[in-house]
């Protein structure tokens, strides 16, 4: 058996950082971390991201690596950590590798994790700079600082990752130093924490950060002190359930009976030879979708092919509704309403569509428009518009609500070609107070089509 | 119908993030995916959705995302991650009206080449392209079909006009799933996470999580995945990730033709405008105008051997479709010989029956 130490770290790996770089120490301890969780190789899943963190996966040969784009890596690991919620338990522990720089560019990642509270452990190595290409600047630099972006000194104070992500409410933050005696314990204990867990460690980059501010370690904690960044552990006690912990409980309240596919039993047959296009307008929030909708069920009721397509403002509950529809005996292909057969207008808002959208100015001779009679005062151009024309009072009779119901029944009590089986069919699957509106509405339209009612 | 036919092919983990017109697809999930076992959640951004999809789908789950446009945008990244990790996932792309945030909730066909040339190196990106509601479930199906087979991310191309709109759909119209799978890793040999034996071989996927160790990586590596820099086995893997795709092609290609054999004329269509396509076909016949039809199912990898046979005899070629550009005409065009080539494109609205019958007639003389 090998020895345990060789289950991560390869003992005689030769470490590919810079002399004096915090990454190797990190490493080190990371290790010692793993060794001292006693944690099975296999359990573990090492996310790399981009910079010099991201040469850690060759060494450690018995973890699952999966070394990602810049910045992702944590929301990669939190992929493979959401996975856990459905999975059998495996119990995986990803653990994140990221710089400085990935931190930030993937902030969101980072954020979010802490959130959700995944089982997902995050290593920032925090050396204030992006060292692999070539020492530029990054939202963690400290103020006078100097990169090679920043010759004269960062002036932009640098993010305090901890703080930012205890207002996400992570449930392990720590800051610690590389070179910190104990920072194998702290990762021990942050990767053992059930849940999101960050530790940022601090350290120098000997190729530019040393380099460029004559910086050793003493100067590195002068350093800190003046950004006002505290050191050390500082959430480490807010135990809160682990989303798997959480989906699993919450998926008892998710059950619920499988939505079958809506099928639509065969209640009559429709006569009708012909593809019918019909366009229903009216006003957000008054039903006039729906009451299309419920025209496509009778449809289907009756044995036909139907298609339904809404339009509204981008605001979704004021301004114009409209719905347009295609009925016919055979399969539907093209949806367009270049030539509408009936047009229903429910409303101003809804005319005002119509007129918008050059739908008005399509209607044809044959055309029926079944329209409120308010619209008549409203739109004096709506008396003399094209095509055969129904104006009834649909709002005040049948309410705003009933208004586009009552207005198909009025065309389909004009031109029958759905029998009232199909209706019946569809209103059962309704629930009983809509039901019993939605029965007045036909009724009322019917009614209003009647030759004494007709404009 | 995408999201059925997601649930139907053994979807289990969505992640999104709400876009018109994809957010139904979004919804349905998040309703039906938990009771089905599946983990379906809201993610703050799409590169976050689909990073939590590759996440997922290394650990052995299906996993989908949809988005539209602008969110497919940001995909971009990690959809290439996908591909070079060989990661199974699909992505239902909805278009809608571009360039940047566009038209929310107008239809387009606009996204072809975003979907299909988004990465570097010009690898293959498989894509389906349904037209109504049953072949949006049927073409789902597919795609976690090939997505799972060929351990690579593929594309369900719709658009509003497709996705939004309700319609009759016939259940035994539907195909029946088939079990679709990636290749496992059944413990016979050593593993290794990209290992092939022939250029066009699948590797077997083994989860991370599981007994054998995985590495994985988007940089340029060998079989075991071991960065390396340009080493001859690092090139044939590279080789070997558009390889594994074109061995299928034939076996992907889907189309549904309607030929004249005969016809000197054919016309193609995809998506929303194929309906208007088969209509203005039937009108066009009707008076008497010889022509054949084709719609691809399959945009890419192209149907080439579909192509060829619907083009015997055929000296003019009308593609219609919605866009400004002629997007799957341009690339088609290296297929289509010395054949005079025309495009019927629109944007800001369906192309109509109409509209394609007057091309074609105008072809004619």
């Amino acid at each position: 058996m090998a020895e345990k130490s060789s289950l991560y770290l390869a003992p005689d790996a030769a470490l590919p950082y810079c002399r004096g770089c915090g990454h190797a120490l990190v490493v080190r301890h990371l290790s010692q971390a793993l060794e001292r969780l006693q944690l099975a190789p296999r359990s573990v899943v090492l996310t790399t991201d981009i910079g010099c963190v991201g040469l850690a996966d060759s060494l450690f040969p018995f973890l699952h690596t999966v070394h990602t784009t810049h910045g992702r890596s944590t929301a990669f690991a939190t992929g493979m950590a959401l996975a856990e919620a459905v999975l059998e338990p495996a119990g995986l522990k990803p653990v994140v590798m990221i710089g400085d720089g990935g931190a930030m560019i993937g902030l969101l990642h980072l954020v979010h994790a802490a959130q959700l509270n995944v089982d997902v452990t995050v290593l920032v190595h925090n050396n204030f700079l992006f060292g692999m290409t070539g020492g530029q600047h990054s939202a963690l630099t400290p103020e006078g600082f100097v990169t090679s972006t920043t010759p004269a000194g960062n002036w932009t104070p640098p993010l305090d990752l901890v703080q930012l992500l205890a207002a996400a409410r992570a449930g392990f933050l720590a800051r610690q130093y590389a070179t910190d005696a104990d920072l194998a314990e702290v990762i021990a204990d942050a990767i053992a924490h059930p849940g999101f867990a960050m530790v940022e460690i601090v350290e120098i980059c000997p190729a530019y950060g040393a380099r460029l501010n004559r910086l050793t370690g003493g100067g590195l904690k002068e350093l800190v002190a003046r950004q006002g960044l505290t050191m050390g552990r500082q959430v480490a006690d807010a135990p809160r359930p682990t989303f798997s912990e959480l989906y699993r409980q919450q998926r008892a309240a998710l059950e619920k009976k499988a939505a079958a596919a809506e099928v639509v039993p065969l209640a009559a047959r429709a006569t009708l030879d012909r593809e019918l296009r019909v366009v229903v307008a009216g006003s957000a929030g008054e039903r006039v979708q729906s009451a299309a909708g419920l025209l496509c069920r009778a449809a289907l009721a009756a044995g036909l092919y139907a298609t339904q397509k809404n339009d509204n403002p981008v605001t979704q509950g004021t301004g114009f509704s409209l719905a347009e529809i295609c009925l016919s005996p055979q399969p539907i292909d093209y949806t367009g309403m270049e030539r509408p057969d009936v047009v229903i207008v429910a409303s101003a808002d809804g005319w005002k569509e119509l007129a918008a959208n050059g739908t008005l100015e399509r209607c044809r001779a044959e055309t029926l428009v079944v329209l409120d009679d308010g619209l008549l005062e409203l739109f004096p151009a709506a008396a003399s518009a094209r095509g055969r024309r129904l104006a009834a009072p649909l709002r005040r009779r049948a309410t705003a609500s009933g208004a586009a119901l009552a207005g198909l029944a009025a065309w389909l009590a004009l031109d029958p070609v759905l029998p009232a089986e199909a209706w019946d069919a569809t209103l059962a699957t309704l629930s009983e107070d809509r039901r019993a509106q939605a029965a007045e509405a036909l009724r009322l339209g019917r009614e209003l089509a009647a030759p004494k009612n007709a404009a | 119908m995408v999201a059925a036919g997601a649930l139907a092919a053994g979807c289990r983990f969505f992640a999104g993030y709400p876009i018109t017109p994809a957010s139904e697809i979004y919804e349905v999930m998040m309703r039906e995916l938990p009771p089905q076992g599946g983990l379906a959640l809201s993610a703050p951004d799409e590169i976050s959705s689909l990073c939590y999809c590759v996440g997922a789908s290394l650990r052995g789950l299906k996993a989908m995302t949809a988005t539209s446009g602008p969110g497919w945008a940001l995909m971009i990244e990690t959809l290439q991650y996908a591909l070079m990790t060989e990661t199974p996932l699909v992505v239902a792309l909805v278009q809608r009206l571009g360039p940047s945030t566009g038209g929310a909730t107008q239809g387009a066909q606009g996204d072809v080449w975003l979907a299909e040339f988004s990465t570097s190196g010009g690898y293959t990106v498989p894509v389906f392209a349904p037209s109504n509601a049953a072949e949006c479930y049927a073409l789902t199906l597919e795609a976690f079909r090939w997505a799972e087979r060929l351990r690579t991310p593929v594309v369900v191309l719709s658009d509003k006009e497709v996705g939004m709109t309700s319609e009759v759909v016939e259940d035994e119209a539907l195909p029946r799933p088939v079990e679709a799978t990636r290749p496992r890793f059944a413990g016979d040999r050593p593993f290794l996470t990209y290992g092939f034996a022939g250029a066009d071989e699948v590797p077997t996927f083994a989860p991370v999580g599981g007994d054998v160790k995985v590495t994985v990586t988007g940089s340029a590596h060998d079989q075991q995945g071991r960065l390396r820099k340009n080493s001859p086995e690092v090139l044939e893997v590279l080789r070997h990730l558009e390889r594994k795709i074109a061995a299928h092609a034939d076996e992907m290609a889907l189309v549904r033709p309607d030929l004249d054999p005969g016809a000197p004329a054919l016309l193609i269509s995809y998506g929303v405008t194929a309906r208007a396509a088969r209509q203005a076909v039937a009108a066009l016949r009707a008076e008497g105008v010889r022509l054949s039809f084709l719609q691809p199912l399959t945009l890419f990898p192209v149907p080439r051997r579909e192509l060829d046979w619907a083009l015997a005899g055929v000296d003019t070629v009308i593609v219609a479709e919605e866009n400004l550009t002629g997007q799957y005409r341009a690339a088609l065009a290296p297929c289509l010989g010395h054949r005079r080539v025309l495009g019927v494109n629109k944007i800001g609205g369906l192309i109509s029956p109409a509209e394609i019958a007057r091309a074609v007639r105008a072809a004619e003389k």
